[in-house]
């Protein structure tokens, strides 16, 4: 290559680099973006496709949804390096350390910790919950409930030295609803855990390499393969609400969003969720077209 | 800060070297499997003149590499459950091609005329591999060994996401419950164990290259 070319090229490599880097800019910059993030499943999902058709839809602003953020302290910390300006979080996780809490399970003082706690440690405004939660709960097959009379978590208490249960890996780890907790509230413990991915729970005891499972009460797969929840008779899971969480200076910046978001709030219950996501995990539907297609049935989109 | 991060190894520590055990004893299994299949596969197809099957055996290793992991364990599953069995199963796999190249090459490496005089001396196609090919190409396996240790190491923390357990299955829980202290604990861990199993396979580098690698102008003079 001579001079001449290879000094163009890297002109050119330049100013492609800068083109890029500028494209890439924090959203809320002088082109209008706001960015959700979610978490890995597909429900987060679905409510993030549901905001970007309503945002669009009545604003001259641009969602980008960044998807599959590990989990809900990635979410947070994205949003607080402002990387993303919008998510859904569930009001349980105040119990992952951010700032000092009361320990309750009580759902309105829960709900009032998070949005007090998130306003005051990031400047988030975490509206009120759309009107499902998302909670753990232990699921078996049908015909093993059935045939061991299994309605209540206290049911399993001289089976569980027999049983393997398939959580999801955080459980083993979480301080105030784990496993550790659990011993010590249901007097229990089960012969193995297997912790892994959540999705891979519900095929694992379907297949019957486990007995029981810790399950996510919205999660399609408790239907999809025939299982039975059982009761949290000792009130062992504190709540978690789905809200909308967003960061107060893009609420100031936009302030059409103070209308746009509450449109969802309240709107969606536990088994409108779980059906959303049927159709999207199982149907294999794409989130977009469940979201638009529950907006319209709601009359909030045309 | 750092106080805190000592009261948190004091009290998790016992986690951490079990988190250890278990990534270690997964490791180790896949690459002694991956060793056991790729190494005489290697010296086979160097020694071997049919072009075609080369070609073969190369693509599919070649093909096992690039499945990305994620996707490669779930697709395990149906065949071999969850836990160890399918994450040791796709980590052999993922051993194959390095140990497999580097087995080949240190076989090509061999200079074709000493092979052709030890023949003419008498030596027995049996011999020629033992006492001539395998010490000269000993070197190259070691290092595809050792590579692959350190990267199987590295990857074996996937194995959590399906229920394996291992050094892994620490690092996502911690990020799930915001816990940094763990994350990073559990990743110096394996950094470690990796630094740890490159330093033993040095040593037993050594001492095979001592008892077998005898230089081979050396072997026919006696």
């Amino acid at each position: 290559m001579n001079r001449r070319t290879s000094w163009t090229a890297a002109v050119l490599i330049t100013i492609s680099t800068v083109l890029a880097a500028c494209g890439s800019s924090p959203g809320g910059a002088a082109s209008g973006t706001i960015k959700i993030g979610t978490q890995t499943y597909s429900e987060p999902k679905i409510i993030a496709e549901m905001y970007k058709a309503l945002i669009e839809d009545r604003t001259d602003l641009k969602v980008d949804i960044v998807p599959d953020l590990a989990a809900s302290p990635i979410v947070i910390k994205s949003m607080d390096k402002n990387d993303v300006q919008m998510a859904t979080l569930y009001t349980g996780e105040i119990f992952n350390g951010y700032f000092d809490i009361e320990d309750t399970k009580d759902r309105a003082e829960v709900l009032k910790q998070a949005q007090e706690g998130f306003d005051k440690k990031y400047g988030f405004k975490w509206f009120d919950p759309y009107g499902f939660e998302n909670t753990y709960a232990f699921a078996v097959r049908k015909d093993v409930a059935d045939q061991n009379g299994l309605k209540n978590v206290s049911d399993l208490k001289d089976l569980a030295k027999d049983m393997r249960i398939g959580v999801d890996t955080t459980w083993l780890e979480r301080e105030n609803d784990g496993y550790r907790a659990f011993t010590r509230t249901y007097g229990f413990e089960f012969a193995k855990t297997f912790p892994m991915e959540i999705s891979l729970v519900y095929q694992a005891v379907a297949d019957k390499k486990v007995d029981v499972v810790l399950a996510y009460t919205t999660d399609p797969g408790i239907k999809q393969y025939n299982l039975q929840t059982l009761a949290d008779d000792k009130q062992f899971f504190p709540p978690y609400d789905a809200s909308p969480v967003v960061r107060k200076d893009m609420l100031e910046k936009y302030p059409a969003l103070n209308e746009i978001v509450p449109l969802l709030i309240g709107q969606i219950d536990a088994a409108t969720m779980t059906g959303l996501n049927f159709e999207v995990d199982v149907n294999k539907r794409s989130p977009r077209d469940v979201a638009v297609e529950f907006l319209r049935s709601k009359g909030l989109l045309k | 800060m750092q106080g805190n991060y000592v009261d948190f190894l004091r009290d998790r520590y016992p986690d951490l070297l079990a988190a250890a055990r278990e990534h270690l004893a997964i490791s180790a299994v896949s690459i002694l499997l991956g060793i056991l299949a790729a190494v005489p596969l290697g010296i086979y197809l160097a020694n071997s003149r049919n072009k075609t099957l080369n070609a073969l055996v190369f693509s599919i290793a070649n093909l096992f590499q690039t499945v990305p992991s994620l996707a490669l364990l779930a697709i395990l599953i149906p065949l071999f459950g969850i836990g160890a069995k399918p994450a040791v199963f796709a980590l052999f796999l993922y051993s194959l091609l390095p140990i497999l190249r580097n087995t080949y090459a240190g076989f090509q490496s061999v200079d074709p005329a000493i092979l052709e005089s030890a023949e003419g001396m008498g030596y027995s196609p049996f011999q020629r591999l033992l006492r001539i090919q395998f010490p000269l190409a000993l070197p190259y396996i070691m290092s595809g060994i050792r590579l692959t240790t350190v990267y199987i190491i590295s990857w074996t923390t996937l194995a959590s996401l399906i229920g394996a357990g291992g050094l892994g299955q620490l690092i996502v829980s911690g990020i799930g419950v915001n816990k940094e202290e763990l994350i990073v604990s559990a990743s110096i861990c394996a950094i470690a164990l990796a630094l740890l199993s490159d330093r033993v396979l040095g040593v037993v580098e050594k001492r095979l290259t001592k008892r077998v690698g005898k230089k081979p102008e050396a072997s026919w003079s006696s």
